[in-house]
C-alpha cells in the first residue's frame, strides 16, 4: 500500500516537472493572457448596456415618490454617475482591478461586502453537483453505449431526453413539493438551518440536508447532457478498427472498454462539457432561485431586477471569470488526456 | 432559356421530392420520431385553437378573473377547475390553453431569427473561408464562453424598461405583447452563435464536393452557388437543428419569466409558475401542470428533432 502511494507520489512529481519544463506551463500563461481582452469585451458590452439605458438613480426612482433634483444631483454625484460612460467605465475598470466593486446604489454599501459572502455557497453548490455528475454519467453512458438500443439502453436515452426537456428550475419545484412539503424530509430553502433549528441535529448533516435537492436538480441536468454527449461518441469509438484489433488480441473487455475506448471517446466531448460547465456557472440563478440559495445566482436576479448596476457589473465578472477558469481546466484535462493533442 | 430553365426546375423538384419521400418513410419508421411529431401537432393544434377550447379568456380580460369574484381563489383541482385556480384567481386550465400560443411564438420566431442570422453567418465564413472566417469564428467563440444566461437577463431588463411592457402592437389582425417580443429578440441575439458554427461546418463540408466544382467552372456566381446549390443540400441539417432550437427557445423563455423578467400581462407558461412560486406550498397545482406543459412540449421538440436527425442524415445514424 505504501510503496504504491509512494510510487503514486513520484509519478506525479515527475508529471510536474515535466509540466513546468515543457510547453504546457507556457499554454497555459498564453491562455490566461488570452482571458483579458475577452473578459475586458464582457465587461464593456455589459456596462455599456446598463448605463446607455438610462441614469440608474432616475431609473429606479422612476415610478416613485418624487425627491427634489438637488438630492438626486448630490446622489449622482456620491456614485459618480454625473460623469460620462467612457469615464464611468474607466474608474470602474480601475476600482476593480484593485478588487474593489465599487458601491451598490442601494444604501450605498460596498459591493464587496454584498459578493464577498456569496461566493463560496455557489462554488460549493457547483462543485459537488459537477463531481457527481461526473461520477455517475460515465459509467452510465458506457454501460448504455455497450449495449445499443437495448431495453436498458433505450431507458437510459428516454430518461436522457426527458432531462434535457424539463425545465430546471421545475424540476426544483417538484421535488420541493414531494420532499420538502409533502414528506417533510427535507428544507426546501437556504443553505443552513435557522439559529435553533438544525436539520439531523448535526451542522455538518444541516449543510448536507440543504444541498442535497439543489445537487440533485443539477446532477439531473448536467447528467442529461453528459449522457447523451459520452454515449454518441462511446457508440463511434466501439466501432472504430482499433477496438477490434483491441478485443481480437484478447485484452479484457473491461479494458478495452475503460482503457482504450473511454479516453478517446471522452476527449471530444471534453470541450462541449466545458461549455456546458460554463453554462451551468452562468445557469446559476435559475437553481439558486427555486432554493433560496445565498449564492450570486440568486443575489443577481434581485440585483437585476432592482437595477443596481455595481452589483450587477460585480457579478458578472465573477461569474465571467469563473467561466473563463472552468473552460482553462477543461482543455488542460484535454491535453492531459489525449496526448495527440499538440499544444503550440 | 425559359423553357430550359422549367426543364431543370422540374428535374430538380422531382428528385429532391423522392429525397423527401425516402426521408419521410425512414422518419415513419422511427417510433420516437412520430410521437414527437404527434405531440407538436396536438401543440400546435392547442396553440391555434386554445382561445377556443379554454372556459375562461385569457388574463387581462376581466372575465379571466371570474373564479376571483366568485371567491374561488387557490381551488385546488375540481369537478369545476380541472386544474384548480391559481393565487390571482384564475383557472389554471385556461391559463395553460391560453398559453400554448405564447409558447409556439416564442419557439418559432426565436428560432427564424436565430436560424436566419447563423445561415448568413455560417455561410459567409464556410464558403469564403480566409479571414472572414477567421473574424466570424473568433466571434462565435467569445460568444460561447459567455454568461448568457446573465446577459439576457440584463437585456431583458433594460429593454422592458421604457417599451410600454403589458400593451401590444398588432401584426396581420393578431395583437401581440411588446413586452414578451422584445424576451424573443433577446433570445435569439444569444442564441445564433452556435448554430452559425454548425451551418459553417456544413459549408466547409460541401463547398469541396464536386459539384459545387463544376458549377463553379460553368461560371455560377457566388451568391448562386450558396443559395441554389450548397443551401438545400445542407438543408436537412438545418431543419433538424431548428427543431431541438425551439425547444431550447420554450425552456428558455419559461426561466427568464419565473425568475420575473417576464412581462406580467402575458401568461406565459413561466410567468403562471412565477405568480404562484411565493405561494406554492399552497397552489402546488398550479406549479405541477404548466410545468407539465412545457416538458410535454419542449420533449415533443426534442424527439421531433431526434427523429429528424435520424431520418435526415442517416450518415449519422449510430
Amino acid at each position: 500500500m505504501l510503496k504504491r502511494l509512494r510510487a503514486l507520489a513520484s509519478n506525479v512529481l515527475k508529471r510536474l516537472r515535466a509540466l513546468a519544463g515543457s510547453s504546457m506551463l507556457r499554454y497555459i500563461v498564453r491562455r490566461l493572457l488570452y482571458m483579458i481582452p475577452v473578459a475586458l469585451g464582457i465587461s464593456i458590452i455589459a456596462f455599456v448596456t446598463m448605463y446607455a439605458a438610462g441614469n440608474p438613480i432616475s431609473l429606479i426612482r422612476a415610478g416613485k415618490p418624487n425627491v427634489d433634483q438637488n438630492t438626486l444631483n448630490a446622489l449622482r454625484a456620491y456614485y459618480g454617475l454625473d460623469k460620462p460612460i467612457p469615464i464611468q467605465y474607466l474608474s470602474w475598470l480601475t476600482n476593480i482591478l484593485q478588487l474593489n466593486f465599487g458601491k451598490s446604489l442601494y444604501g450605498g454599501q460596498p459591493v464587496n461586502l454584498i459578493i464577498g459572502p456569496k461566493i463560496w455557497p455557489t462554488i460549493e453548490l457547483q462543485v459537488v453537483s459537477l463531481l457527481i455528475a461526473f461520477a455517475i454519467s460515465i459509467p452510465i453512458a458506457v454501460y448504455s453505449a455497450r449495449k445499443p438500443y437495448s431495453k436498458q439502453d433505450v431507458t437510459v436515452t428516454s430518461f436522457s431526453l426527458f432531462g434535457v426537456s424539463m425545465p430546471t428550475f421545475w424540476f426544483g419545484l417538484i421535488l420541493i413539493i414531494v420532499f420538502s412539503f409533502t414528506l417533510g424530509w427535507l428544507p426546501s430553502a437556504g443553505a443552513q438551518g435557522a439559529a435553533g433549528f438544525v436539520w439531523w441535529g448535526n451542522p455538518v448533516l444541516d449543510q448536507i440536508a440543504h444541498l442535497i435537492l439543489p445537487v440533485a436538480v443539477l446532477v439531473y441536468v448536467s447528467l442529461a447532457q453528459n449522457i447523451r454527449l459520452i454515449r454518441a461518441n462511446m457508440l463511434e469509438v466501439l466501432r472504430s478498427d482499433y477496438i477490434l484489433a483491441a478485443r481480437a488480441s484478447g485484452i479484457s473487455e473491461r479494458k478495452v472498454v475503460y482503457g482504450y475506448a473511454l479516453r478517446n471517446a471522452i476527449t471530444p466531448a471534453l470541450t462541449f462539457l466545458g461549455i456546458a460547465l460554463g453554462g451551468m456557472i452562468a445557469g446559476a440563478p435559475m437553481t439558486e432561485y427555486v432554493f433560496s440559495w445565498p449564492g450570486l445566482g440568486r443575489q443577481y436576479v434581485s440585483s437585476t431586477l432592482g437595477l443596481d448596476f455595481p452589483t450587477i457589473m460585480g457579478i458578472t465578472m465573477i461569474i465571467t471569470v469563473m467561466t473563463l477558469i472552468a473552460n482553462l481546466i477543461m482543455d488542460i484535462l484535454y491535453v492531459y488526456i489525449d496526448p495527440r493533442v499538440r499544444i503550440r | 432559356m425559359n423553357q430550359e430553365n422549367n426543364k431543370s426546375n422540374a428535374g430538380r423538384k422531382r428528385r429532391s421530392a423522392s429525397q423527401w419521400a425516402v426521408a419521410w418513410r425512414r422518419f415513419i419508421r422511427n417510433k420516437a420520431g412520430v410521437v414527437g411529431l404527434i405531440i407538436v401537432l396536438a401543440v400546435v393544434f392547442v396553440g391555434i385553437f386554445g382561445d377556443f377550447l379554454a372556459p375562461y379568456p385569457a388574463f387581462p380580460d376581466p372575465k379571466a378573473l371570474t373564479p376571483f369574484y366568485n371567491g374561488e381563489v387557490r381551488t385546488p383541482p375540481n369537478s369545476k377547475y380541472l386544474l384548480g385556480t391559481d393565487v390571482l384567481g384564475t383557472d389554471v386550465l385556461s391559463d395553460i390553453l391560453h398559453g400554448t400560443k405564447y409558447a409556439l411564438y416564442v419557439g418559432v420566431v426565436v428560432t427564424a431569427i436565430t436560424m436566419a442570422i447563423a445561415i448568413v453567418v455560417g455561410a459567409v465564413a464556410g464558403y469564403f473561408g480566409s479571414w472572414i472566417d477567421n473574424v466570424l469564428m473568433r466571434i462565435t467563440e467569445v460568444f460561447l464562453v459567455f454568461p448568457s444566461l446573465l446577459f439576457i437577463l440584463i437585456f431583458v431588463r433594460v429593454f422592458t424598461l421604457g417599451a410600454g411592457v403589458g400593451t401590444s402592437f398588432n401584426f396581420l389582425g393578431i395583437s401581440i405583447p411588446i413586452g414578451l417580443t422584445i424576451v424573443i429578440l433577446v433570445l435569439a441575439v444569444f442564441n445564433w452563435p452556435g448554430d452559425a458554427r454548425m451551418v459553417r461546418g456544413e459549408f466547409l463540408r460541401v463547398r469541396e464536393l464536386e459539384f459545387v466544382e463544376a458549377e463553379k467552372a460553368l461560371g455560377a456566381s457566388n451568391k448562386r452557388i450558396i443559395f441554389r446549390h450548397i443551401l438545400p443540400n445542407i438543408l436537412s441539417s438545418i431543419i433538424v437543428v431548428a427543431s431541438l432550437t425551439i425547444a431550447y427557445a420554450i425552456l428558455l423563455e419559461a426561466g427568464v419569466s419565473f425568475l420575473g423578467f417576464g412581462d406580467v400581462n402575458t401568461m406565459t407558461w413561466g410567468q403562471i409558475l412565477e405568480n404562484n412560486f411565493s405561494d406554492m406550498r399552497i397552489v402546488w397545482w398550479a406549479e405541477l401542470y404548466p410545468g407539465i406543459a412545457i416538458l410535454i412540449t419542449v420533449f415533443g421538440f426534442n424527439l421531433l428533432g431526434d427523429g429528424l436527425s435520424d431520418a435526415l442524415n442517416p450518415r449519422l445514424k449510430d
